[in-house]
C-alpha cells in the first residue's frame, strides 16, 4: 500500500495490484476532483467467474439486477467525474438519476432475496466519462437496451406481478434514454421507435451480450428465459 | 389432503412448476407448519392463480385496447392541431411534435389492426367518419380549451403544459391497461412497446419546458407527485393535481419500501424521495383516465 498524491491534491490510498488497466486514463480523468469513492470504484480485483444469472422468474430479476447495477454503477461515476461542460440542470438530472439507478438496483436485489446475483464489477474502459459525447452515447446506448431489455420482459414473466412492476420501469427508462438522446442530439429522443409506433424490444441472452464489454464478470445465462 | 402429492401431479404435468412458484418461495415454505394448513385451501388459491392467473377472456383485451386507442385518439387529434397552428411551435421544436403525432397515428392504426384481428370493434371518437379526408381528425369531438380554460393553442407555454399533462396521462392509461392483457401475449408486449415511446414524448416535452425555465422546473421523469405549473396565475396548481395522483408512492411490489433502500451517495444514506418517486411511473383505471380527459371532450 502506497500514498499517491492526486492532481486534486488530495492524498488516497492507492490498492495494491491494481487491477484495472486503464488506470492511467482513469487519473487523468479524475483530475480535480479525485475523490476515494472513484479510486475505489476503479480498484476491484479480478471477479469470480460464470455468475448463475438463474432460471425462471428469479433468473429475470437477477437479469434486470444485472442491468440496473450497470447503470447504477455507470451514474455513480458520471456524476464522482462529471464531463467538461456539464451544466447545473444536467448536474440535478444526472444525478437524480444516479438515485433512481441505485433505487431500481436495490429494488431488484430486495426482490432476488437469497437468490439475489451478487455484486458483479464493471468495466468502463470504452467510456471517457470527462467527455460528454463519449458518456452521453453511452448512457443512451444503456438505457436504449433497458428498454428493449424491459420490454422484453413481459412476455417471460411468469408471476403477474412482476410484469406489472416492470411495466412501471420501463417507461422510466424510456424517459431517461429520450433524455440522454436529446442532450446529445436534440429531437432524437424517440428514434428507436419504429415506424408501426412500437419501440425497441430485446431478448435476454442478447441484452446480456450487448451488456458484456461493460462487465467483467462472466455470468452463466443457460437458464435465463429468452426468446 | 397431501399438499406434496399435488405438487408432484402438477410437476408431472408441467415440469416448470417451480420456476413458476418460485417467487413465491416464502408461501411455499409456510406450508411446512402446523399453524399454515388451517388457511391452506385460500392461500393455495391464491398460489396457483399468481402462476396460471394470465388468463384473460378475448374481450378483456379488446377492451383494454379501446381504453388505450382512446387515448391514442385524443393525443393525436391533439398534436394535428398544434402541428398545424400557425406560429404556435417554434421551428427547433417543430420536429419533435411531428414525430410526436406520427407515433400517436402509427398508434391508432396498429391498434385498429390488431382489435379487429381479435374479432373486436375499433373505438372510434364521437362525430367520427370514415368517408372524411382525414378520418382519424375529429376537430369536433374534443376542446383543448376545456371550454376557455387554457389558450393552448394560442400560447407555445400553455400548450406545452398540456402536452406535458397529456402524454403523462398516457403513460397512466397503458400501464393501466397492462394486467388486462395479460392473455394475449402479443398484445401485451406490443403495449410494452408502445408504452415506452408514449414515455420518450413525455420526457422530451418535459425537457422542453425546462429548457424554457417553467416555474415548476420539470425533470424528465415525474417527481413527487408534482404537477405543471399553470402559465396564467388565475389557473391554480391544484388544477392539474389530479392528473399526478399516487405518482408520490414510494412502496412498491412485495411491500418494498422504495425510500428505505440505502443509497450510500444520498446526503441522507437511503433513496431520496425524488429519485424514488421517479423511477417507477404508476397505472391508472380507464375510470380514472375518462374523468381527468373528461372536460377536454365534447
Amino acid at each position: 500500500m502506497k500514498i499517491v498524491n492526486t492532481p486534486g491534491n488530495e492524498q488516497v490510498e492507492e490498492v495494491d495490484k491494481v487491477y484495472d488497466v486503464s488506470r492511467r486514463r482513469f487519473f487523468q480523468l479524475a483530475g480535480g476532483i479525485a475523490g476515494a469513492g472513484v479510486l475505489l470504484a476503479a480498484c476491484r480485483r479480478t471477479p469470480p467467474s460464470n455468475f448463475y444469472v438463474g432460471s425462471g422468474d428469479v433468473g429475470l430479476i437477477n437479469y434486470l439486477n444485472v442491468i440496473e447495477q450497470v447503470q447504477a454503477g455507470f451514474y455513480i461515476q458520471a456524476v464522482l467525474t462529471p464531463y467538461y461542460g456539464l451544466n447545473v440542470s444536467e448536474s440535478t438530472c444526472l444525478t437524480d438519476t444516479r438515485d433512481q439507478a441505485i433505487a431500481i438496483r436495490d429494488y431488484w436485489n430486495t426482490i432476488g432475496g437469497t437468490s439475489a446475483i451478487g455484486t458483479i464489477v464493471t468495466d468502463w474502459t470504452q467510456v471517457t466519462f470527462a467527455d460528454r459525447s463519449s458518456m452521453l452515447s453511452n448512457a443512451m446506448f444503456l438505457a436504449d437496451l433497458a428498454v428493449s431489455a424491459y420490454n422484453g420482459t413481459a412476455q417471460l414473466f411468469q408471476d403477474t406481478d412482476y410484469i406489472l412492476t416492470a411495466a412501471k420501469i420501463a417507461t422510466v427508462q424510456a424517459r431517461r434514454s429520450a433524455y440522454m438522446r436529446d442532450l446529445l442530439s436534440y429531437n432524437s429522443f424517440a428514434a428507436t421507435v419504429s415506424t408501426s409506433g412500437l419501440d425497441s424490444i430485446a431478448s435476454p441472452t442478447s441484452v446480456m451480450a450487448s451488456l458484456a464489454p461493460y462487465i467483467q464478470t462472466k455470468f452463466d445465462v443457460s437458464k435465463l428465459p429468452s426468446f | 389432503m397431501n399438499f406434496k402429492n399435488i405438487l408432484k401431479e402438477i410437476e408431472q404435468t408441467d415440469p416448470e412448476v417451480y420456476e413458476k412458484l418460485s417467487t413465491r418461495r416464502g408461501a411455499l415454505k409456510s406450508f411446512g407448519s402446523k399453524a399454515a394448513l388451517a388457511a391452506l385451501p385460500l392461500a393455495l388459491g391464491s398460489l396457483f392463480n399468481k402462476a396460471y392467473g394470465k388468463t384473460t377472456a378475448t374481450s378483456g383485451v379488446v377492451t383494454a385496447l379501446n381504453v388505450i386507442l382512446e387515448m391514442e385518439y385524443f393525443e393525436y387529434n391533439f398534436y394535428h392541431t398544434g402541428n398545424n397552428t400557425g406560429g404556435l411551435i417554434p421551428s427547433a421544436d417543430a420536429a419533435g411534435f411531428t414525430t410526436i403525432e406520427n407515433h400517436q397515428k402509427e398508434h391508432i392504426l396498429l391498434l385498429n389492426s390488431v382489435i379487429t384481428a381479435l374479432g373486436g370493434t375499433p373505438f372510434t371518437p364521437h362525430y367520427y367518419s370514415a368517408t372524411a379526408y382525414n378520418p382519424l381528425f375529429v376537430p369536433a369531438a374534443y376542446d383543448f380549451t376545456a371550454g376557455a380554460t387554457y389558450t393552448t393553442f394560442d400560447d407555445y407555454a400553455t400548450f406545452l403544459v398540456l402536452a406535458q399533462v397529456f402524454e403523462d396521462t398516457a403513460v397512466h392509461a397503458y400501464k393501466g391497461q397492462i394486467g388486462n392483457l395479460l392473455g394475449n401475449t402479443s398484445a401485451l408486449t406490443q403495449a410494452f412497446q408502445m408504452q415506452s415511446a408514449e414515455g420518450r414524448h413525455a420526457a422530451h416535452v418535459r425537457l422542453i419546458r425546462r429548457n424554457l425555465n417553467a416555474a415548476d422546473n420539470p425533470a424528465p421523469w415525474i417527481t413527487n407527485r408534482v404537477p405543471p405549473a399553470p402559465t396564467n396565475t388565475a389557473q391554480p396548481d391544484s388544477q392539474f393535481q389530479p392528473f399526478y395522483v399516487n405518482e408520490d408512492n414510494v412502496v412498491q411490489l412485495d411491500n418494498i419500501a422504495i425510500t428505505s433502500l440505502t443509497d450510500s451517495y444520498s446526503s441522507t444514506g437511503t433513496v431520496p424521495v425524488v429519485s424514488a418517486t421517479a423511477a417507477f411511473d404508476e397505472g391508472y383505471t380507464s375510470a380514472q383516465i375518462t374523468t381527468l380527459l373528461q372536460p377536454f371532450m365534447l
